[in-house]
């Protein structure tokens, strides 16, 4: 808790009126070959933003091999029948645009940004990528020992090491339980694979094409229709994995970094989906917990006690399931010290309601903040796709303050109740063994490991 | 070609503190800036680091905002805020619902006028900055590399020299009457701008800033100390040993032309030709056609916003089966394809489209995401404090799209010279690559 009382400001000029947020007309379409369409104008700058998404990511064909559909990604901008590699990089610079592909958990994605004069030309090559890549043999060789050394690189990183324990423990053989491949696994990529991945995953009927930015919504329409419309493919079987099982109880996994010179903390436990009803309140909770720069947890362990830098707490939702959780890299010697804190701001938000105004404060904070997206054509795109991808309701953006400013501190409390769940948080921490296990283990039976993931006690 | 008009309104207030208004009604959210034109580059000599908790300390209260209520206040009032301690320039930003506009002004105005802060303050952001340091620099693989490892090995000049984000034996030592002294030097009105971008009207933001700013007075024009380097006739290397990465890694930097030459125009172009993304030429030949490197990225980082002696810097990430020499023989050989054949007419072409494009970017990027019109606002606060010219920002583009390809190749051979370079190694410990003589553990 804080040691010192907090001041109030003198003399603060009131708040104005609350201008309308007038969120832009979206334009919805199916092409006759099942790709669904959104676009929406914003004409700030004359660029434009897109994104072409296929509904199944990491996730979705982890029965085969982890980081199967990132692999694909990958290498679908490195050819097509027409343009080789290079071409292919030169072609998007004379446009000036700018292009990635990725896959998460649950989606794939070719993400691109472009000049509007040049909308054209760019969406032709985002076609080409996802109905003609070629796959080239040398190409998939290059990536897959690069991908070897990143997955290398990545286990020298204290913030990849902890998320990548905190999910394997919350989602176990759930394919949600494995963030990244294992060298061994990068090693038997086959071309075949990522080929027939390639094929089942990548058709209209599994696309979503988002598009922001500074051109006429109904011309745009005709272009998409003319670049995408002869493009034909299925929706792939869909490939649930059991549901993982809650891991009951406080556990502590202490990650063995020789030399760590800071603790990365994180703790998670597992929460809901965005499609839930909940979700808002979870949003209005973390943002009291540990989500905003005024949250308690960032006053209390970083603004009166100097823990840490960077303090902070998320909702984190995935198609199928959903985790909470907090973290901080924390001083050595304050790794108790930090996690009895992280627990008793769980547990006060659990046990005592949130007084009125600083709830209110939140509630200003959450809706502002959501607003902001508003700004900036990146910033509409990143909206628009959480609505489209977990299908909410066509009114969420217009509604959703009013969501946040309907809620009570009973509400809340009950919120705090179900998903800040003190009692079953799974902890990790990533540091040097020798000079934090005595802290962790105060704090639950513990398992320890090296940062290859071996068990090692 | 269409090209974007930045609409502004830009005065100076009797005090001195500059003024820029850049109205757009696109989204009810306003963004504020403030920006000091003092970094870390002229912070006290042993005093290092001291600049950037400086800039901790202004979040920390002032006369009639006590601790935490800049925060509280811009969050509760729908908004998100920031700072960055840079080389030459310190800003403190927020964007909010345009209805907490006047709130927001009040906020940095109270802070420009009076910091109120003690002792408990200061230890308590101590502590925090440690930690900042630990999470960025010293606990991660490559943490640091190159913006702090660079400095120490290429320049001669302490300004330029050395450690930005502060020796821990510095930090402790500074104290609350640094603060004051640090304030009154360089946090007065006419070493200031203020910038209001989004939704407002030009003339109540000039309005609003006169209101608030106004009364603020005057301080002394801090004087500057000379951050010129000799004249450098000679490569020179450092060696910083990783303590937790994989592979083997290194730095180049070439000294850049002064701000806002032909030279340097040419120079930003001659960037983008060998660091532009996948088509540039580094690596596309270091990466995706040899094989050698992992990584290859850098270039001019933030081209607008320095105002001393800076480098355009390369860094690499390489396979461990190569040494550092094969490596940095095919960076050389790339960059001498450059010097003796020059760059086609279509490549830049190519890389005037991009250019283009990445700087209405850059106008149009907000700041990790969650920051409107941050690009904006930071070239509008450069152009002001550095060039008393906000128009810039409307023309500047100008300069980079009229460079020729021999301008180019020109100032290749002009700047990209072994005695005019430094080159940081710094390869792991662990994977038997010792570092050589002079090692110094990073930051």
């Amino acid at each position: 808790m804080a040691t010192r009382t907090v001041e109030v400001a003198t003399g603060v000029p009131e708040l104005a009126a609350e201008r309308a947020v007038t969120w832009p007309k979206r334009t919805k379409a199916r092409l006759s070959n099942g790709l669904e369409v959104i676009l929406a104008e914003s004409h700030s700058t004359p660029k434009f933003h897109g994104e072409l998404f296929f509904r199944s990511g990491n996730a979705a064909v982890a029965d085969r091999t982890p980081g199967l559909a990132e692999m694909t990604a990958t290498v679908v901008r490195t050819g097509t029948a027409k343009r080789v590699s290079r071409q292919i990089e030169e072609d998007l610079r004379r446009i000036g645009a700018d292009l990635s592909s990725g896959a998460g958990a649950d989606t794939s994605a070719i993400s691109f940004a472009g000049l509007s004069e040049f909308a054209e030309p760019l969406l032709a090559l985002v076609n080409e990528l996802a109905r003609e890549a070629a796959f080239p043999e040398t190409e998939f060789e290059r990536e897959r020992r690069q991908k070897l050394e990143e997955v290398k690189l990545e286990r020298t990183q204290p913030g990849f090491l902890a998320s990548e324990r905190l999910r394997k423990v919350l989602f176990g053989a759930h394919p949600y339980g494995e963030v990244s491949p294992s060298e061994a696994q990068v090693a038997a990529y086959k071309r075949e694979d990522l080929q027939a991945v390639y094929r089942e995953c990548y058709t209209p009927e599994n696309g979503l094409l988002l598009l922001v930015g500074d051109f006429d919504a109904q011309g745009m329409l005709k272009t998409i229709e003319k670049v995408f419309g002869a493009w034909t493919g299925k929706k792939p079987e869909p490939n649930a994995g059991a549901a993982p099982a809650n891991p009951r109880g406080r556990r502590v996994y202490l990650v063995h970094v020789p030399g760590a010179v800071q603790t990365q903390i994180v703790a998670g436990c597992h929460a809901i989906t965005r499609k839930h009803p909940d979700w808002v309140k979870l949003g209005l909770t973390n943002s009291l917990y540990g989500g905003a720069f005024n949250s308690r947890l960032v006053m209390n362990i970083r603004e009166d006690k100097g823990y840490t830098y960077s303090p902070r707490s998320g909702a984190h939702a995935l198609r199928q399931h959903g985790y909470f959780s907090v973290s901080a890299a924390v001083r050595n010697d304050v790794v108790a010290a930090s996690l009895t804190e992280m627990f008793y701001e769980m547990d006060k938000l659990r046990s005592v309601p949130v007084p009125v105004p600083e709830l209110a404060d939140a509630q200003n904070y959450l809706s502002g903040v959501f607003s902001m997206g508003l700004a900036t054509q990146d910033g509409l795109l990143s909206q628009l796709s959480t609505v489209a991808l977990n299908e909410l309701p066509d009114d969420y953006l217009e509604t959703y303050r009013q969501k946040v400013r309907a809620l009570k501190p009973e509400d809340l409390l009950a919120t705090a109740r179900k998903y800040l769940d003190s009692a079953n948080m799974q902890i990790v921490v990533v540091g040097d063994r020798a000079q934090i296990e005595e802290q962790a283990a105060l704090f639950g039976e513990f398992e320890v490991y090296d940062a290859q993931g071996k068990r090692v006690d | 070609m269409k090209r974007l008009q930045i609409a502004m309104e830009s005065t100076t207030l009797a005090n001195g503190l500059k003024v820029v208004i850049a109205p757009d009604s696109t989204a009810p959210v306003v963004t504020v800036g403030v920006y000091y034109k003092i970094g870390f580059r002229l912070e006290p000599q042993g005093r290092s680091g001291f600049a950037h908790l400086f800039e901790h300390m202004m979040f920390q209260g002032s006369a009639n905002a006590p601790k935490m209520q800049h925060i509280k206040l811009i969050n509760s009032s729908g908004g998100v805020l920031n700072g960055s301690t840079s080389y030459d320039l310190t800003n403190y930003y927020q964007a909010v619902p345009s209805n907490a506009l006047e709130r927001v002004l009040w906020l940095e105005a109270d802070r420009m006028r009076a910091l109120k802060v003690d002792d408990e303050n200061l230890k308590n952001q101590r502590d925090v900055v440690k930690e900042e340091v630990r999470v960025n620099v010293m606990n991660q693989p490559y943490g640091g590399f190159p913006w702090l490892d660079m400095p120490p090995v290429a320049f001669r000049n302490w300004a330029n020299a050395h450690n930005f984000y502060g020796d821990f034996a510095d930090l402790d030592a500074a104290d609350l009457a640094d603060v004051q002294a640090f304030f009154n030097t360089y946090y007065v009105p006419n070493n200031a701008v203020l910038l209001v971008l989004g939704d407002v009207k030009a003339a109540e933001g000039i309005a609003l800033a006169k209101k608030y700013f106004e009364g603020i007075p005057a301080g002394v024009m801090p004087h500057f100390a000379d951050s010129t380097e000799p004249e450098q006739t000679e490569e020179r290397h450092g060696f910083v040993e990783e303590k937790f990465g994989t592979l083997p890694a290194m730095a180049i930097g070439y000294l850049m032309p002064k701000r806002r030459t032909t030279d340097w125009c040419a120079m930003a172009l001659l960037d983008q030709a060998l660091h532009g993304g996948r088509a540039g030429r580094l690596y596309r030949d270091l990466v995706l056609e040899k094989q050698i490197a992992v990584e290859v990225d850098g270039g001019i980082d933030d081209i607008f916003g320095y105002n001393g002696p800076t480098q355009m810097t390369t860094r690499i990430l390489h396979k461990p089966e190569f040494t550092n020499e094969t490596a940095l023989a095919a960076f050389d050989r790339v960059v001498r394809e450059v010097l003796e054949n020059g760059i086609s007419a279509d490549e830049l072409e190519q890389l005037k489209v991009k250019w283009r494009s990445d700087y209405y970017a850059t106008l149009e990027g907000g700041r990790g995401g969650y920051m409107p019109k941050y690009g904006l606002m930071h070239l509008l606060a450069c152009f002001t404090l550095f060039d008393n010219e906000p128009q810039l920002v409307n023309t500047i583009l100008d300069g980079f799209l009229n460079v020729t390809r021999e301008e180019i190749q020109a100032v290749g051979r002009k700047y990209l010279r072994k005695e005019k370079r430094a080159i940081v190694f710094r390869n792991p410990v662990k994977a038997g690559l010792p570092a050589k003589a002079g090692a110094k553990e990073a930051a």
